[in-house]
């Protein structure tokens, strides 16, 4: 997928764009409500629309394939990235990345705690806002003392999280059981060596 | 936080980094969101996109002057880009590969210092690093190549503001409150 | 192989020139004894308890001199995940335990990390959930539980781990009544049935005194062995008190309605339908039990928490009012201090209060001047905010809010850190210019001699109702 990735952020052919969003929604139908679906073909409408009249009006040479490339690719990287955010949920991606890839546990544990505070984040995050409003002042994204709050804040979690995981056993060099694994099947791998093939078919078949 | 190699700490410290950041992000100023979204109608879509680049890239600079790690800035970059995906960015898991690039563009500034100047001047030259490598990376990515060269200028000289002012002069200003706060060194005394 | 925790002349300081927080410290637990370790909040119990379950020095400071042996191996030999296999800790905030969303999910994390196998986890998860009677948590999320779910589940996962010493740090700090008294039957049936050995440390001593075996103080850094502790637990006798309030009778001048209003936390609820005025310039005690509700109240308040149901301020639905507005209407000092600074000097936080003041003409540079004199803080202009004390930090907090000087301004628990002699300085000062300035004031306060003087009215939030109440029974201690 990050293979796929880089090659579309390269090519020229609007067809490999194509390709692959149909790919996707092959993939997406059965998993995806209809209502995901729309939404997914819907939400970027008004970035593919910015991204297409920019081209037109901004490009050079053939304006119309450079404005069709550019919006299809948006899409193509949208449909991408729906494959790994709504069929997986993100502990099993942390966990296939600690038992398939090898990253260091520290790493995938350290990260998943981290991200198990995003609703304390956003939170805390409107908690400084309002804090500061009671003070009569206004932050902004370009405040340094919200991100100065942040900074502190994230000091005391950080060390309130890692001595958590620490009292219960966790241990950077120490060898883990799992309870749930992520194996990679063979016709996983297969399935993505012909999907790929079939892409630079499309590439390289200058039908874009 | 002196040693070169990660600990559990460090590394839950620089995702929040990057969390703090996305929510920030997410959770201030509508008026950013206007002024896009107004020079997106007008076909000027990409300007509005290079003006914010700058904001979502604090995380990586942030998490690298504080913990003065090496690869800390991919790291925050990359988690940053994860943040988006989750918390709703329009661009999927797409973001994580444009945060790692980011990232890379940060780190570098870093890596051309020796990982030995971690203050104004480690954090300009990773502007001007992270501001030609993302530029790259659009010129390909984003189609930039197709552009005509005033255009382009425009578009390289805006990001080069954007990266300049949150991920340089921003960071910069953080950096003098937490060093004068003394919350660093004392964040680990607390009973 | 004898089976005992054994400090040896333990001295410990967070960094090498700074004061030693314990001094020479020796103690012994026996293996099957339950002991508390008692002491007033701040005293450094905290980091006692850290020290002997091996989270410091790893986390913070340095051990000068001294070891901790568990069975007769030392301490620093250990790798943590021998060490919570012989010895479990319990943080004082139970959301601190956890690092997982959901109580089964925290479980698998710690038996992973134990390398047991995933044949075993199964049975030892439902064992150890059942031995506490609350299997029915299993599949719970972590933020939808109350204190006591949490230090309950914080437990069982001790038990899981099989860990054979258990070391509590204050775990009925966010835990009411009915919960403490369920933990401690809990606790007393593990040691005497399972053969562990229980460290709690406590400020508070009452329900102790048929539990404990040994009762250890710890002041000025050392520790020492009460051998006649009947008499403290008996200084620590609860007396029944009471207190009667008025009722509010107008609502001419109220400032603050509730109109069926109702919140609560994941599937909860907290309060229904509660429908009652607050009255301009009045001071309002808040009181109800651990967990039942009233800091998220607060937060309702302040438009931080969802609710349904309507709050007026004066005559317009807090929803409708633009958040900028609101916000200098009704203002919260938050728990935690630092919540509150956007500055860095003590000179500068005040500066930035004074600029946005409600009634500046009040605040006079002689006014100010008194109020730091008799808070402790003259001569601290120029001090870092955030290299103060704890209990300056909450003084400052509560000074630059009252200049502010809101028309509503709510305060969480904000005597909790301060002594009694910061304590009697403080009301006064609330009270004083809260009446100059025709502030309403709402404050939650477990602390309560010495306290309930102050105030016009008492509401408490009891059962999900919120109501204001004539009578206030509480306990003081002798």
């Amino acid at each position: 997928m990050i293979f796929a990735s880089f090659e579309i952020a390269f090519t020229q052919s609007i067809w490999a764009n194509v390709y692959l969003v149909a790919l996707c929604l092959v993939y997406l139908i059965p998993t995806l409500t209809p209502k995901r679906i729309a939404w997914l073909l819907f939400m970027p409408v008004i970035p593919i629309l910015g991204t297409w009249m920019s081209f037109y009006f901004h490009g050079t040479g053939d304006v119309w394939h450079t404005s069709w490339l550019l919006s299809t690719r948006i899409y193509a990287y949208i449909f991408l990235g729906a494959i790994v955010t709504f069929t997986m949920p993100i502990n099993n991606l942390l966990g296939s990345l600690e038992q398939n890839c090898h990253i260091p546990s520290k790493f995938v544990y350290g990260t998943l705690g981290a991200f198990n505070f995003i609703p304390r984040v956003t939170q805390t995050v409107k908690q400084i806002q309002s804090a500061a409003l009671m003070r009569g002042e206004v932050l902004h994204a370009w405040s340094p003392q919200i991100f100065f709050k942040a900074v502190l804040i994230s000091l005391r979690w950080s060390d309130d999280l890692a001595q958590s995981m620490q009292s219960h056993g966790f241990w950077e060099q120490q060898k883990r059981s799992h309870f749930d694994t992520y194996p990679m099947p063979l016709w996983n791998w297969a399935l993505a060596l012909v999907a790929l093939g079939g892409l630079q078919a499309v590439v390289f078949s200058g039908l874009g | 936080m002196n040693s070169r190699s990660y600990k559990l700490r460090d590394i839950i410290f620089i995702a929040l980094i990057g969390i703090f950041c996305g929510a920030i992000f997410f959770l201030t100023d509508l008026v950013y969101n206007f002024v896009s979204a107004a020079l997106a109608a007008i076909g000027l879509g990409p300007v509005a996109n290079d003006l914010m680049l700058g904001l979502w890239m604090i995380a990586g600079p942030l998490a690298a002057i504080l913990t003065q790690k090496i690869g800390a800035s991919i790291f925050a970059e990359t988690l940053g880009g994860f943040v988006e995906m989750l918390l709703g960015g329009q661009f999927g898991a797409s973001a994580i590969l444009a945060g790692f690039v980011q990232g890379v563009g940060n780190e570098l500034g870093f890596t051309f210092t020796g990982y030995k100047r971690f203050d104004k001047f480690g954090l300009f030259i990773s502007t001007i690093t992270s501001t030609i490598v993302t530029f790259i990376w659009s010129l390909f990515q984003a189609g930039y190549a197709k552009y005509t060269p005033a255009f382009l200028l425009l578009l390289f000289v805006v990001r080069f503001i954007s990266i300049g002012f949150f991920s340089g002069v921003l960071v910069y200003w953080i950096q003098k409150l937490v060093l004068k706060s003394g919350i660093a060194t004392r964040a680990h005394s607390h009973g | 192989m004898s089976k005992q925790l054994t400090v040896k002349n333990l001295t410990f300081s967070y960094e090498t020139d700074s004061p030693k927080i314990l001094d020479q410290v020796n103690l012994v637990l026996q293996a099957n004894t339950f002991n508390i370790l008692y002491g007033p909040s701040g005293s450094g119990k905290s980091t006692l308890m850290k020290v002997l379950c091996g989270l410091y020095p790893e986390f913070a400071g340095t051990i000068q001199s001294g070891q901790v042996l568990i069975d007769a191996q030392d301490l620093a030999d250990l790798q943590p995940g021998a060490i919570v296999k012989k010895i479990a800790f319990l943080f004082q905030n139970p959301l601190n335990q956890f690092a997982m969303t959901t109580v089964d999910l925290e479980f698998k994390f710690t038996l992973e990390n134990l390398a047991i196998p995933k044949a075993d986890m199964a049975q030892r998860i439902e064992a150890a959930l059942g031995q506490l009677h609350i299997s029915d948590l299993r599949y719970r999320k972590i933020d939808t539980l109350s204190g006591g779910e949490l230090q309950k589940v914080a437990l069982a996962i001790t038990l899981a781990m099989d860990s054979q010493f258990i070391i509590l740090d204050e775990p009925f700090a966010s835990v009411d009544l009915a919960s403490r008294q369920q933990l401690l039957v809990l606790l007393k049936d593990l040691q005497v049935n399972h053969g562990k050995t229980i460290l709690l440390a406590d400020h508070d001593l009452s329900g102790y005194a048929d539990l404990a075996d040994h009762l250890y103080q710890f002041d000025q850094g050392k520790v020492q062995e009460i051998a006649d502790f009947g008499t403290v637990f008996a200084k620590f006798q609860h007396f029944d008190q009471h207190r009667t309030f008025p009722l509010p009778i107008s609502a001419d001048d109220c400032v603050l309605n509730f109109k069926d209003l109702s919140y609560g936390t994941g599937e909860s609820p907290l309060v229904q339908n509660a429908n009652l005025p607050l009255l301009q310039g009045k001071m309002v005690l808040l009181t109800g039990a651990n967990g039942s509700g009233k800091s998220t109240l607060f937060k309702t308040l302040t438009r931080l928490h969802p609710f349904s149901g309507a709050i007026y301020y004066q005559q317009a639905e807090i929803r409708k009012i633009r958040p900028k507005q609101y916000a200098q209407k009704v203002a919260l000092v938050f728990q935690n201090a630092q919540m509150q600074y956007l500055r860095l000097t003590l000179q500068e936080e005040l500066d930035l209060s004074l600029a946005h003041a409600h009634h500046p003409e009040i605040w006079t540079p002689a006014v100010i001047s008194a109020q730091l004199q008799a808070l402790h803080l003259k001569g601290l202009e120029d001090h870092i905010v955030y290299q103060l004390s704890g209990g300056q930090q909450k003084k400052l907090q509560i000074l630059e809010m009252l200049i502010v000087g809101t028309p509503v301004l709510l305060l969480d628990e904000p005597l909790a850190g301060l002594d009694m002699a910061s304590i009697q300085v403080v009301l006064p000062m609330i009270a004083t210019m809260a009446a100059k300035q025709q502030q309403t004031i709402i404050m939650i306060s477990h602390q309560l001699t010495g306290v309930l003087n102050f105030f016009d009215y008492h509401l408490a939030l009891a059962d999900k109702t919120l109501s204001y109440q004539e009578v206030l029974a509480y306990q003081s201690i002798n």
